[in-house]
């Protein structure tokens, strides 16, 4: 009995560890930049309404699919929510100076999404780096 | 309380004005940057449509509203699909009269009908139609099931057969969807026209607001003889030829 | 006729596991071209902008109407009170709902994007008889399910028949719902006719019944339960009488067209100079799957013979797949009048060419592999055959 509770109380204890995991997602070349400069999360210029960095973390589809539906359906355009604005701060650039696709391995939206194990649709279609005439 | 001195008094109110101004000037800089503001949805008062003069309009002609096309909307590089496969959203169209052998050359391309029957058959509303007519494909809700593409009268669907990377960062198109043209609605949407028009100089095609009556294509309507191909299917379309 | 007493199936033989292994065969096939034509796009198949609907759909189309006519022998038993056909009640109610989860299966597929199927579940687009054909579909799976559960509840047996009323209903509003997904099509020469609805309905009629009688000859002789000539001659005559049925509706539907001359482009197509649509037309749907049909199940030479009356059902479903290949393809690959009374020199107005690839073809057999996996599974798990269908025990009218 004792040594079942041992085995119990270790697994339980363990999982604390897997928990403290402090991985920092690969947040891409500008949006790196900007955290170095000592800027807050989503608080530039153009983004004076973003949400919490916990709220994008946890309602950014809905907060994208609320904006895509008014941008298709009813061209509204303009605002901060954009998935190529997101694009633009959150990719990263190689060695030769070329921009790595955002939903590739290891890059900034598959650090949460490989860990949380959901799905990623949206690259399919939407392009994966900056656009050129930047 | 410190003798206030003359000089001293001139210095502090200088500095502490000069820092007012500056940080104050800092905070209307903030304020009155460009903030991207989001536009109004679009409604019906408006219906966006296209005339086109295949009388005016040469080969070239059209061959540069498809290139225009093209580059615009980043079609045109399917290096895996073969001639009927590749997109084609807007074509060149050499038409003769049996009865009078004449030839006339027209683009064709989405004809953002008044009653589309895309949006009609489109089982998942994915095919729709905005308030001020163009008619879109909402690739979010598309199962790509094709059955729009057989309900076009016009040809004017093209279906995704491959994987596709380098879009456009404004115009979003991937495998297994169907698209068509948009009438380059981020364009139009911004007060542009349409890629195909702009590579153009005269006025071959004319784009603009049908219900405007101060517009150059209201009023070129009114003057000129036009025509909607297959009129007879009633379908009321935004984009109307005259010569044919 | 004597009480039917229904017995499961002992599905433990040689030939029982040879089945079960060749069909999943076919089926890891078809799920293999699956993920091909999905992977790479479908720039890997003979699809293309023009010919937008193939060989996927050919067979997917060709289950689902048969799906439908497969539950016409429970209905006559049901609906129509005849006795002779109440034994069969429940086998028929299982083929009707496997072909349907075949046909459904190469259906979604073959879907662009077949990974937002909740998405065609949960947006719906009610002007679109798409969108209708996708609630009919799986309102009929529900109410051939409540149907059997009817038949096999002995207490809830004096309810089949109002289901029974029900299923048949929903069935005929199914079959004109898949009809009408040509039928309503304004654009193309070929579809813009209403009796397409009502053509499906009789196409469904022949081709689903076709597909029962190979069901029952089959199972009846592999696992050598008795099957009497009283069962055998009324369904070669129901056959006969539906396949000059669809004959019929055919005849109507191109001398309509033919008179209409706005549509005369498209049937000299067909019924001409159209290459191997007017090939499979003509050999394939009315020779093969009309006229020697109906020969062997009415000349006295052939009529009553078991192998014939296989033969002749198989002549059927092969000609309802060609017609349905001219119908579907052939209807696309005829070109739309844009400019009535001109001729467009570049651009559009070819015939478009379509040929199928290996993977479309493997996807329509796995959908047909499905369907027949299904029905040999649930007859050895559920009691759905009778233990004996000789004429002593089934006919009504047998004489002792």
């Amino acid at each position: 009995m004792s040594r079942l509770l041992i085995v119990f109380l270790s697994v339980l204890l363990s999982s604390v560890f897997v928990q403290a995991d402090h991985h920092i997602p690969n947040l891409g070349e500008k949006a790196t930049e900007f955290k170095d400069d000592g800027e807050e999360a989503h608080k530039r210029e153009g983004m004076s309404h973003a949400a919490s960095l916990i709220l994008q973390r946890k309602m950014h589809p809905e907060l994208l699919l609320h904006k895509r539906d008014k941008t298709l359906r009813q061209g509204v355009r303009g605002g901060y929510v954009q998935l190529k604005k997101c694009v633009e701060c959150h990719t990263s650039v190689d060695e030769s100076g070329e921009f790595i696709p955002v939903n590739a391995p290891d890059q900034f939206c598959s650090t949460c999404h490989q860990k949380v194990g959901t799905s990623l649709d949206c690259f399919s279609c939407h392009r994966t780096t900056p656009a050129e005439e930047m | 309380m410190k003798e206030l001195n003359r000089r001293e008094f001139i210095k502090s109110t200088t500095v502490a004005t000069a820092g007012v101004a500056t940080v104050a000037s800092g905070i209307s800089l903030t304020t009155f940057a460009a903030e991207p503001k989001e536009t109004d949805p679009v409604t019906n008062e408006k219906r966006w449509g296209m005339l086109i003069d295949t009388n005016k309009l040469t080969e070239t002609d059209i061959d540069d509203m498809v290139n225009a096309c093209q580059e615009e909307q980043g079609w045109g590089e399917e290096t895996h699909s073969n001639a009927d496969q590749k997109p084609s959203w807007i074509k060149k169209v050499k038409v003769k009269d049996t009865a009078t052998q004449r030839i006339s050359n027209l683009a064709l391309m989405c004809q953002h009908c008044e009653e589309p029957p895309c949006v009609d058959v489109c089982p998942t509303n994915a095919s729709m139609k905005r308030e001020d007519g163009i008619v879109l494909v909402d690739r979010h809700l598309c199962i790509g099931c094709r059955y729009c593409m057989m309900a076009c009268p016009y040809d004017a669907r093209s279906f995704v057969h491959e994987e596709l990377t380098n879009q456009k960062e404004h115009m979003p198109r991937g495998k297994g969807t169907v698209e068509s043209c948009t009438m380059c609605v981020h364009k139009v949407d911004k007060g542009e026209q349409p890629a195909c028009v702009e590579a153009l100089n005269g006025d071959a095609v004319i784009f603009g607001d049908l219900l405007d009556p101060t517009s150059n294509i209201h009023q070129t309507l009114k003057r000129v003889q036009s025509t909607q191909i297959r009129a007879d299917l009633n379908l009321n379309t935004g984009v109307r030829y005259s010569g044919i | 006729m004597s009480i039917i007493r229904y017995e499961q199936t002992q599905g433990k033989s040689l030939g029982f596991y040879a089945l079960i292994a060749g069909l999943g065969a076919f089926v890891l096939a078809a799920l293999g071209s699956v993920y091909f034509m999905e992977h790479n796009g479908h720039h890997v198949t003979g699809m293309s902008n023009h010919i937008v609907w193939g060989l996927p759909h050919v067979f997917a189309l060709f289950l689902i109407v048969a799906a439908s006519g497969a539950l016409n022998i429970a209905s006559i038993a049901s609906v129509f009170n005849k006795k002779i056909y109440k034994p069969l009640s429940r086998l028929s109610g299982l083929v009707a709902l496997a072909l349907l989860a075949g046909g459904l299966m190469v259906l979604v597929l073959d879907l662009g994007r077949p990974d937002r199927l909740i998405v065609a579940m949960t947006e719906y687009n009610f002007e679109s008889i798409f969108a209708w054909n996708i609630i009919l579909y799986n309102g009929f799976f529900l109410i051939v399910g409540v149907y059997l559960w009817m038949m096999f509840e002995r207490r809830m047996n004096k309810y089949s028949r109002k289901v029974g009323i029900a299923a048949f209903t929903w069935r005929l509003i199914l079959t004109t719902g898949t009809g009408s997904i040509f039928g309503f099509l304004v654009a193309r020469q070929a579809y813009d006719a209403v009796i397409m609805a009502p053509m499906f309905v009789v196409m469904s009629f022949a081709f689903g019944l076709a597909f029962f009688v190979l069901v029952l000859m089959a199972s009846y002789k592999w696992t050598e339960r008795p099957l009497g000539d009283a069962i055998i001659n009324r369904l070669s005559n129901l056959l006969g009488v539906f396949v000059a049925a669809v004959m019929y509706f055919v005849a109507v539907y191109h001398l309509g067209n033919l008179y209409l001359a706005e549509n005369s482009g498209v049937e000299n197509f067909i019924l001409m100079d159209g290459g191997i649509y007017t090939q499979l037309f003509w050999y394939g749907q009315i020779i093969l799957g009309g006229l020697l049909p109906l020969a062997l199940l009415y000349s006295p030479a052939t009529k009553g013979n078991r192998s014939m009356l296989g033969l002749a059902s198989v002549l059927i479903i092969l000609g309802g797949i060609a017609q349905l290949y001219v119908i579907i393809i052939g209807g696309q690959a005829y070109p739309m009048e844009l400019f009535p009374g001109k001729e467009i020199l570049e651009g559009y107005g070819t015939i478009a060419a379509y040929t199928p690839t290996l993977a479309e073809l493997m996807l329509g057999l796995g959908g047909i592999a499905v369907a027949l996996i299904a029905i040999t599974y649930l007859v050895k798990f559920l009691p759905f055959l009778p233990e004996s269908l000789a004429d002593n025990v089934a006919d009504p009218h047998h004489k002792n």
